[in-house]
């Protein structure tokens, strides 16, 4: 972690090429809040359309920082059971009934209820401790003794509740069992939170983090992107994709094929040995790049038209 | 934290970024590492600490641009530290006080060194009567920048400019900085050389005022930019609420929208915590356990984890018929909010048929589903009766003693007969009917308004005309719930 020690500036251009050899290609501007979130200890709340890259971020991350990643996939009616921690239950049945058959011959020498009594709670009250609880994902990464990287992803699609059982990780790296008390990061984690904006967060736990919005990358990155993921593709065919599908987001589709369909496409098109994009193969292969029966309908018509713009453009 | 950082944290709190205490140490702590130098990257890393929306960030990209475009004037008042990285930026206005005076004087017209003595002459007289204009004229002469901008400032002091509200105002006050620091006695001292035929040194010295204008200009529209453009928001936002719903414009109706919005969010945000846990779904296994450790880990007492929420069930009729043409669309505004917020809201819209638009408005945005809802069902003529009869059949069997029932309408049944009786049976069953009517009560009943009829058999009817008004009836509404 020697990188953020150095100038800001200098730093940010360490982090954006250390993610660059990662193979995860990013600008100035996801470097920068990198770098703030652990320059203030700050969780990074990921917002941005749907593959843009905003899950890779945190693997990415994990990678270059050489933290574990450890994730938590939030859903609707996700609770903290299943996010921070659970107690052992069975284990502790099984403790009530060995201590059912061992309390003869602890109490044996006791005389008088009092005295047996207080011959009890001379044993440590293990029935809550350490060695019943169960750690969950949030609870891994305050536990662990490296540094890790935690994702929380989709956190838009968990319920208001879970929401508020995050704030105390989130601000503070802790958090409260009430039966033991509290428990404090040994390492504080580098935390990632996506949304996919489906709902609005609360300020709350917009205050706890630093905000960073992914959009769809320019050209220029988006090419840079593909030759990383997909590099055995001809430069001439990767720059006409690339600038098909800026085409495409320009118009009123459903849903806009982002990144990772970018990408799905570049190897579709290797796998079908093209050296340039025509129409009836462009038209074949639209259902990498769109998702509805509706997107592909309009855009099928236009193909020849988008595809002649590539073509200028490359002249 | 330094000045300008607190000044531009309050700028953005005008303009919809709430930055909170928290997040401005953060910023403070921002701006110590990576210093003003880099201002791509500032804005950047700021942006991030700062902005948590997108709204939020075009807002604080905004105002970034507008607040730190501003700086090198800014920077020679407050920091002078910072003139070294500043002077090679500003090239014009400010330096031409500085640096060409000599060459114009020596070099490029001659004439002028001789005009310049003259005027010295009679500068020396003018000044005699009025002192602070005379060092007006000095500065200007000498093109001390630093003492200038020490002088404008305090001018503006004087003149209270950080009171400026409004666009129109500029003008005023950069005239009235302008002659508190002696634009009087300049124009008098450039009228005077024009007489003594001496154009060229008139001609500098107005294009010194010129340039002094404009800063003094610059730094009244800076002064705008901070205090004006939230206040001015607010005070829209203020007036919006209080005017009649039939008198807000069409361009108005995005600022309504986002009110309405906050308002229904933060109507159900109050109201939205009761809950009682349900008897059936899922196990709670862990509270189960927990509490069973006392029987001796027989599950005995069983804990569900459903928990229901106990939310006011809503049945909204808006009429969207012509004669409330004007306030439909406010009226559809907020029922669309309200079923954004509330889980439980059917909403139906009539004018003479009715017709449920719960769906279109789930599905819709407000743009599309307001004029859609509008087409569909506005343009006949009202008919009150016919439009109970039909809610009577759609939803009679819906109503139970946790609905309520908000009619939103002008109670003008174009003479024929409003059905009563069905409001009266309804009423029996939900909770409560609530009739919120745009008009003013003292002619309710006027005309071809039922309202008199209609009203015994409503809970509450209200004249309902504004949002502030609309917000009071719909807060009462769930504060009883």
């Amino acid at each position: 972690m020697t990188i953020i020690d150095k100038e800001p500036a200098e730093a940010i251009e360490a982090i954006r090429k250390g993610f660059e050899t990662a193979g995860y290609i990013c600008d100035r501007h996801i470097a920068t809040s990198i770098y703030l979130s652990q320059k203030l200890d700050k969780p990074i709340l990921v917002e941005g359309p749907p593959g843009v890259g905003k899950t890779e971020l945190a693997k990415a991350a994990s990678e270059i920082f050489n933290a574990p990643l450890i994730r938590l996939q939030c859903y609707e009616g996700l609770d903290e059971s299943k996010a921070l921690y659970e107690w052992k239950y069975g284990k502790q049945l099984l403790y009530t009934q060995i201590l059912k058959e061992k309390l003869g011959d602890l109490l044996e020498d006791a005389v008088g209820l009092e005295q047996s009594m207080e011959k009890l709670h001379q044993f440590g009250d293990s029935f809550y401790s350490e060695n019943f609880l169960e750690a969950r994902p949030l609870l891994q990464a305050l536990k662990s003794e490296e540094k890790t990287v935690l994702l929380i992803d989709e956190i838009d699609k968990s319920d208001h509740e879970f929401e508020a059982y995050l704030l105390e990780i989130l601000s503070d790296y802790q958090i409260s069992v009430p039966e033991i008390g509290t428990v404090r990061a040994k390492n504080k984690p580098l935390v990632f939170l996506t949304s996919n904006n489906s709902r609005e967060m609360s300020d709350a736990l917009k205050r706890r983090c630093l905000h960073l919005y992914i959009p769809f990358p320019d050209a220029d990155l988006e090419r840079r992107i593909i030759r990383t993921r997909v590099p055995e593709i001809e430069e001439g065919l990767r720059n006409q994709l690339v600038s098909f599908v800026q085409q495409l987001r320009g118009q009123d589709l459903k849903k806009l094929p982002a990144v990772s369909e970018t990408i799905d496409w570049a190897r579709t098109l290797l796998l079908l040995h093209a050296d340039r994009l025509d129409v009836e193969m462009v038209r074949n292969t639209l259902n990498m790049l769109l998702k509805f029966e509706e997107d592909i309908d309009n855009v099928s018509a236009e193909v020849p038209k988008l595809i002649a713009v590539t073509q200028q453009e490359l002249r | 934290m330094d000045k300008p950082l607190a000044e531009f944290i309050d700028m953005l709190r005008h303009n919809d970024v709430p930055v909170s205490i928290g997040e401005s140490v953060d910023a403070a702590e921002t701006v110590q590492m990576f210093g003003y130098r880099d201002r791509g990257l500032l804005k950047l890393a700021l942006a991030q600490v700062m902005a948590k929306t997108i709204e939020e960030h075009e807002n604080f990209d905004r105002c970034f641009d507008q607040f730190f475009s501003y700086n090198p004037d800014g920077n020679l008042t407050r920091e002078p530290s910072k003139e070294e990285t500043e002077e090679i930026d500003s090239t014009n206005p400010a330096p031409n006080g500085e640096m060409p005076p000599a060459s114009n004087e020596n070099t490029v017209n001659s004439p002028t060194s001789g005009g310049g003595g003259g005027a010295e002459g009679v500068r020396s007289g003018e000044g005699m009567p009025d002192p602070s204009s005379a060092s007006l004229l000095d500065l200007l002469e000498t093109g001390d920048r630093t003492a200038l901008t020490m002088a404008m400032n305090s001018a503006a002091n004087v003149v209270n400019l950080s009171g400026i509200l409004l666009m129109t105002q500029r003008g005023l006050y950069t005239r009235r900085i302008m002659e508190e620091m002696g634009l009087d006695a300049v124009n008098r001292e450039i009228s005077a050389r024009r007489k003594a035929d001496n154009e060229a040194g008139a001609d500098e010295l107005s294009g010194k005022l010129d340039i002094l204008f404009e800063r003094v200009r610059d730094l009244v529209e800076r002064q705008l930019a901070l205090t004006s453009a939230g206040k001015s928001s607010r005070f829209r936002q203020d007036v919006l609420k209080k005017v009649r719903l039939s008198a807000i414009e069409h361009r108005d109706f995005k600022h309504m929208r986002m009110i309405v919005r906050r308002m229904a969010k933060r109507l159900t945000d109050l109201n939205s915590r009761v809950r009682k846990v349900k008897n059936r779904g899922h196990l709670d296994i862990r509270k189960t356990m927990r509490r069973n450790v006392a029987y001796d880990g027989i599950l005995f007492e069983t804990h569900w984890k459903q928990k229901q929420k106990d939310r006011p069930k809503v049945i909204a009729v808006c009429d969207v018929s012509g004669s409330v043409a004007a306030v439909a669309r406010f009226l559809l505004l907020f029922l669309y909010s309200l079923n954004e917020v509330l889980p439980k809201v059917r909403s139906f819209a009539f004018s003479g048929t009715l017709g449920e638009i719960t769906d279109s408005f789930d599905r819709l945005g407000p743009d599309e589903a307001i004029p859609l809802a509008i087409d569909t069902y506005g343009g006949r003529s009202t008919d009150y009766g016919r439009a109970l009869e039909d809610l009577k059949e759609l939803m009679f069997n819906e109503i139970d003693n946790r609905t309520t029932v908000i009619f939103l309408g002008d109670g003008r049944s174009n003479g024929a007969d409003p059905r009563v009786d069905i409001l009266k049976e309804i009423k029996q069953r939900a909770k409560r009917v609530i009739w919120l009517n745009p008009e003013r009560k003292n002619i309710w009943g006027s005309g071809d308004s039922e309202m008199l009829r209609i009203a015994p058999y409503c809970t509450t009817a209200e004249t309902c005309n504004s949002l502030n008004k609309l917000e009071l009836v719909i807060r009462d509404l769930l504060k009883t719930s």
